[in-house]
């Protein structure tokens, strides 16, 4: 198989052991054709769809290695099963979805845009986000949103320990279990106004369920100016 | 920032081609030095060596002196030594020895011409292969890809801590525990208190670096009655840094992770054909096809996988 061909109005586009600059050039070059791109023999190779631009859907074959759909402008990206560490990683505008597991960091320091993680994902989930939404169906890992300055996590299948550990004004959001919090996180019950938020974030990825029991966290603000009476909270970081 | 690779075969075959593989994967992680630990087919008795001297004109009368203490042991040379040298002022070499009467004595006496020459393993199985250089370069050098056995670890390494040279790097040999082998990616903090400690015991480091430390730490918890897992388990609390390390015995692989989850391990097991490494792209090039993968992305984990085949089979 030559390295970028055409199948129906998709082009495909080859992985293997090619370089990777090599191979998101070729990516480049097909999202200025506007036609919808597939990337095979993924390998789970790192840095794939890279910095890619808006309008364009992209599907990943199988599973890719660390920082795939890093710095996306808006392209709708697809990783059919797993992805490594940090997908996504400063996104600013687009979506990516993940069919399966998410590893370390997934969709850190993200600005804007959605994330999509259909299994569960790993520790650091939206590590130091700074917008958009990161929705994961199962379980999202150790130290999930751990200094989430903006944005949203939206986890439907529990939370690791350390949840939302010392949290900016990021919010995570978790139905199921937690498995122990962080520091410094408040839980409170969401209005009925914050809820209808999510679910319009869920609805378009038809994961609305109004019977979830919602637990709601956010920062106790203790951690954003040191107070010496509040000593004991800083030394548990 | 370091690359590190575990395979364990189904049955016995060319686990050093595999691990050549596993690491030329991972070389961007560092390209210092690669190492790699491969265990062989055991032997009934006597030990393989491998390791390197300082000053490759001075190989001669190296190995006159190194003789000569094996035979007051009362071991000796079971085949002549092979030497591999290049323009590098070091060389290495390979030797198959009788047994000695007391390994831990042989090994303590041994131990007084490291400044000269340096056993880096010694096992019925083991062999630990290190040079400065990438997977390739290292595994062209030494016949890596041609070595036979059942299962090994391999390591790519960026100094951080300690000198570029082939002593410095990894796999480390427990030293004096016959077929054990540690690679870690990480920083041990409490290094220095720790080594002081073995050392006072009577332990005998080598290197500067703080993963030298792991190996003997694991193995002394072993040696004081803790199985493996026991001890893998109390190396985390026990042992101050990040890592993750796998440990090696003529029995399988262990590993264990810190408590802050810092560095990666990916793992492919199918009914015990087995890889492991920092980055599954490493992984997939040993198992190319679609598979599932087991991300061990979490803190304070451990686990051991046993070799299942070690007879030759048909």
């Amino acid at each position: 198989m030559s390295e970028v061909a055409e199948r129906m109005d998709e082009i495909v586009i080859e992985v293997g052991k090619r370089h990777i600059r090599e191979v998101n050039r070729d990516i480049m070059d097909a999202c200025a054709t506007g036609r919808p791109i597939r990337v095979v023999n993924t390998l789970s190779r790192h840095n794939l769809g890279v910095g890619l631009p808006d309008n364009v859907d992209i599907t990943f074959e199988g599973s890719v290695g660390y920082y795939c759909g890093g710095l996306n402008t808006g392209a709708n990206i697809s990783i059919e099963r797993n992805c490594g560490w940090a997908v996504g990683e400063g996104m600013a505008k687009g979506h990516i979805t993940v069919g399966g597991y998410a590893g370390m960091s997934c969709g850190a320091a993200m600005i804007g845009g959605t994330i999509h993680v259909k299994g569960d994902a790993g520790p650091r989930v939206g590590v130091a986000m700074k917008g958009g939404n990161i929705v994961v169906e199962g379980k999202i890992g150790y130290q999930s949103g751990f200094m989430a300055h903006s944005g949203r996590i939206i986890a439907l299948g529990g939370a690791g320990e350390s949840c939302a550990d010392a949290l900016w004004e990021g919010e995570v959001w978790v139905a199921g279990e937690v498995d122990s919090l962080g520091v410094d996180v408040d839980v409170i019950e969401p209005t009925a106004e914050e809820v209808a938020e999510v679910d319009a974030i869920l609805e378009p990825l038809g994961l609305v369920d109004s019977s979830r029991n919602w637990r709601k966290m956010v920062s106790g603000q203790r951690l954003w100016y040191f107070e010496s009476r509040d000593a004991s909270a800083w030394l548990m970081i | 920032m370091c690359g590190i690779a575990g395979r364990i075969l189904a049955a016995p075959g060319k686990v050093g081609a595999d691990l050549v593989d596993l690491m030329d994967a991972q070389e961007h992680r560092g390209a210092d030095s690669t190492g790699f630990a491969v265990y062989g087919l055991p032997r009934e008795t006597g030990y393989v060596l491998r390791g390197m001297g300082f000053d490759k004109s001075q190989l001669d009368a190296d190995l006159i002196k190194f003789e000569a203490i094996l035979r007051e042991h009362g071991s000796s040379f079971l085949s002549d030594p092979a030497i591999v040298a290049d323009d590098n002022p070091h060389y290495c070499f390979r030797m198959e020895i009788s047994d000695p009467a007391n390994l831990k004595a042989w090994v303590a006496d041994a131990d007084e011409l490291t400044d000269r020459i340096e056993i880096q393993s010694c096992g019925r199985s083991l062999e630990i292969i290190k040079d400065i250089g990438g997977a390739e370069a290292v595994a062209e050098k030494h016949g890596v890809r041609d070595l036979i056995g059942t299962h090994g670890l391999g390591h790519a390494r960026l100094a951080t801590e300690s000198s570029v040279l082939p002593n410095a790097s990894h796999p480390f040999w427990a030293r004096p525990f016959s077929d054990v082998a540690i690679v870690h990616n990480g920083q041990i903090t409490d290094y220095f208190t720790w080594r002081d400690r073995l050392t006072r015991m009577g332990y005998r480091f080598l290197t500067e670096n703080d993963s030298e430390l792991i190996a003997v730490w694991v193995s002394d918890q072993m040696k004081a009655g803790l199985t493996m897992e026991q001890a893998l388990k109390k190396s985390i609390t026990s042992i101050d840094g990040v890592f993750t390390y796998m440990i090696a015995t003529q029995n399988g692989i262990g590993f264990a992770k810190d408590r802050f989850a810092m560095k990666p391990l990916v793992v492919v097991n199918r009914n015990g054909d087995l890889a492991a490494a920092t980055e599954e792209q490493a992984v997939r090039r040993v198992m190319t096809e679609e598979c599932d993968v087991i991300n061990y992305d979490g803190p304070s984990l451990t686990g051991i996988w046993g070799v299942g085949n070690r007879s030759l089979a048909a």
